[in-house]
């Protein structure tokens, strides 16, 4: 178990300092792609809290993302009783909020799980993008709110796409902690119980109501951060930004990074952002196959490349990447047999 | 706890070492211009990604005429999904990553207004919009970097509007119409135009964009005893709607909007139901019999034939391709009046002193005009009927023209 620990902290420090010094070997706009990768990280952070360790399906927690960007979005254009608040700071509230709404949806998680509860959840992703619709005064419609545009504050001489960088990756590497540390410790065993068997779980003594709602409350905190990032990255929120497939992505992501595998979420993060925004370099590689000539600036074609990668990640890693790591490093933490 | 410590360390001294980068320039030199777009080709609207193909091919077209005063174009253009959290994205790399000297016709309403501050804001010309809201072409005293193109919906709406006053009587009008700005601007329009008269529609119902099926509103105009139906809706929810109106049996005069007269989607609708209906045009229809033999089309078909990168038989006869066509005509007529000394200022100020005559992808006679002041380049379009699996203009020029 000690060299397991080791192990995870000194990939903890040598991810630290690749995201210290990354944004001095990539162009000004790969950091904010990067940013971008760093955000669908910290949403997939909370989902795999969610479904990795406590076995909780959701296919909604891009609705989530999306409360957490409209409350920014509101709080930074139209602010709180007249006073518009600073976007950095919105950001905590973003997550707050979100939070609270994850804790209402745990509700029915008490009852329901597997496919019924994916369907509650997969009906929120569909139906909250209704709400800035309905109540248009207050959410923008669908012609949504536009923000300021990002920049850095106390006088830093940066550009907005690094400010955005090291904003987003110094909130993810803390989340990232927060994740491992909840997960290392009592709530994580209650979560993994539950994940494992509900019954046993419940005969031991641990509260599945409390921990299933606290999952989705986590979950949904953490996907409020990073939809909140995003409005912050990208100036712009309307229902359209936060997509019904934006909660289908995360959870593909979720399955590339291996469910129970919080550094492999970065692998999950960086392809569904790869695979929306480069898919004509892949369909450009895809080429160099026999028989295949795919043109990638011809409409839907986007889309067939990201379900021909996606294919053949999960017939090659089927326990996505968090398990090919474990392949690998698994014989250095596991012992044949076990002294006593 | 120790661990949370050092992390947030981690991330405040990242923070405090960022360093400044070059800012971008402009992409234009002496022999290239650097153009670029943000357009769906996945998703829903994926299919409207052929605009950009259209622009393409006339790019390469015009370079291998020896391009703009001495310069070639290169064109590059980006998927977005129709998401404008994409289509931000992807304006900043145009700007920042590809270095493009003007973002120009990027398709979709909420696309475009999303990145407009943004582009204003780094003063990047933001060309001919593919999208008819009013805006684009109405705020450019706060916006001076944005110009629209097509005429907006509010004044095709009017022009529905006028044309039942002056040639309908008893009209007794209901209204089908997408929930969003794209469909109110649609109908604010038309009570417009209708003027006093506006008392004459007898139902409006709108459907959610995200809804499955309108038949359950057709239903319900119908039973209002109409006889005049507006069409204000998108994609399949036209089709629907003409499935709708034909199966019940209904025969109102039907007028459906510009975005949503495709003649690809009119051909597989109950032509029961389809025949005698109005739309207006200011694009040429290459699908249409009536331009078969036209120069302007031929010339599309040609280049179309030659640059498409494997363009298919049926992308030949596909309105979006002409549309990209001729948006990319207005801009090379654009860039070759900003001169040899080509600026994002001179480009601006040639886009707002525009008069084009003879686009060959658009309706004869019509005439490309912009001031500073008026930032509607298309401004005149003609009503078309379809009979007979096409559409056929009639009756002459109306403007378009924001009052």
């Amino acid at each position: 178990m000690r060299t397991r620990l080791w192990l995870e902290l000194s990939a903890f420090v040598v991810l630290a300092a690749v995201v210290v010094l990354l944004p001095r070997f990539v162009s000004d706009f790969r950091a904010r792609e990067l940013a971008i990768v760093g955000m669908y990280f910290i949403a997939l952070l909370g989902l795999s809290v969610l479904t990795g360790f406590s076995g909780q399906i959701s296919l909604g927690n891009g609705a989530f993302m999306a409360i957490g960007g409209y409350t920014t979005a509101i709080l930074s254009v139209d602010g709180f009783y007249g006073h518009q608040v600073r976007d950095l700071w919105t950001i905590p509230i973003a997550g707050v909020v979100a939070g609270i709404a994850g804790l209402v949806v745990g509700l029915p998680a008490l009852r329901l799980s597997g496919l019924y509860l994916a369907l509650i959840t997969f009906g929120i992703a569909v139906s909250f993008p209704q709400l800035p619709k309905e109540f248009d005064h207050f959410f923008g419609g669908t012609t949504g709110k536009i923000l300021n545009l990002a920049k850095p504050p106390f006088g830093l001489s940066t550009t907005a796409n690094n400010w955005i960088y090291y904003l987003t990756w110094g909130i993810a590497l803390v989340l990232l902690v927060a994740a491992w540390l909840l997960v290392r410790g009592k709530t994580g065993r209650a979560f993994k119980a539950i994940r494992d068997s509900e019954v046993a779980a419940v005969s031991s003594g641990i509260s599945l109501g409390r921990y299933k709602t606290l999952a989705f409350g986590i979950s949904a905190f953490y996907a409020g951060v990073a939809g909140s990032l995003y409005a912050i990255a990208n100036a712009y929120v309307n229902p359209d930004v936060f997509p019904i497939i934006l909660s289908v992505y995360l959870v593909v992501g979720l399955a590339v990074g291996g469910l129970d595998s919080l550094f492999g979420m970065i692998a999950g993060a960086a392809l569904i952002y790869f695979l929306q925004n480069h898919a004509d370099t892949v369909a450009r590689w895809l080429n160099h196959l026999p028989a295949l000539s795919l043109d990638p600036q011809k409409p839907g074609i986007p889309s067939v490349v990201f379900g021909i990668v996606l294919i053949a990640v999960m017939v090659l890693l089927p326990t996505g990447v968090g398990g090919l790591v474990r392949r690998l490093f698994g014989p250095l933490t596991t012992r044949l047999y076990t002294r006593s | 706890m120790r661990v949370f410590v050092v992390c947030a360390a981690v991330a405040v001294m990242a923070v405090a070492s960022a360093g400044a980068r070059p800012v971008a320039t402009p992409g234009v030199s002496s022999d290239e211009i650097h153009i670029g777009s943000s357009v769906p080709l996945s998703g829903e609207a994926a299919i409207a990604g052929n605009v950009a193909r259209g622009i393409d091919a006339y790019f390469k077209y015009v370079n291998d005429k020896g391009g703009v005063l001495g310069r070639k174009l290169t064109y590059t253009y980006l998927d977005d999904g129709y998401d404008p959290g994409r289509a931000v994205n992807n304006t900043i790399r145009l700007i920042q990553q590809e270095q493009v000297f003007a973002v120009f016709s990027s398709l979709g309403t909420n696309n475009n207004l999303a990145v407009r501050k943004l582009l204003n804001d780094a003063k990047v010309p933001q060309l001919y919009v593919s999208s008819g809201a009013t805006t684009f072409g109405r705020d450019y005293k706060k916006y001076p970097w944005t110009i629209g193109y097509i005429p907006p919906y509010s004044e095709e709406g009017e022009i529905y509007g006028r044309y039942v006053v002056k040639n309908i009587k008893k009209a007794k009008i209901a209204v089908l119409y997408q929930n969003d700005d794209y469909g109110r601007d649609l109908l604010a329009g038309m009570k417009r135009g209708l003027g006093k008269k506006a008392k004459s529609i007898v139902a409006s119902v709108g459907y959610d964009p995200t809804s499955s099926d309108v038949q359950p509103q057709v239903t319900q105009l119908k039973a209002s005893k109409a006889n005049v139906l507006m069409v204000f809706a998108f994609g399949k929810f036209s089709l629907q709607a003409f499935n709708a109106v034909s199966r019940l049996g209904w025969k109102p005069q039907i007028f459906v909007n510009d975005v949503s007269s495709a003649a690809s989607l009119m051909a597989i609708v109950p032509q029961k139901a389809a025949n005698g209906s109005i739309s207006i045009v200011f694009g040429k229809d290459p699908a249409s019999p009536q331009w078969a033999n036209d120069k302007g089309v031929k010339l599309f078909q040609s280049i179309l034939r030659k640059y498409g990168n494997g363009a298919s038989s049926r992308d030949l006869k596909d309105g979006y391709f002409t549309a990209g066509m001729a948006t990319a005509y207005t801009l090379v007529n654009t860039l070759k009046k900003a001169g040899k000394n080509l600026t994002r200022q001179s480009l601006m100020n040639a886009a707002t002193h525009l008069t084009e005559r003879g686009n060959p992808f658009v309706l004869p006679g019509i005439v490309i005009h912009t001031t500073p002041t008026s930032r509607f380049p298309i401004t005149q379009v003609r009503l078309q009927r379809w009979s007979k699996g096409a559409w056929r203009t009639f009756g002459p020029l109306v403007s378009a023209k924001p009052g």
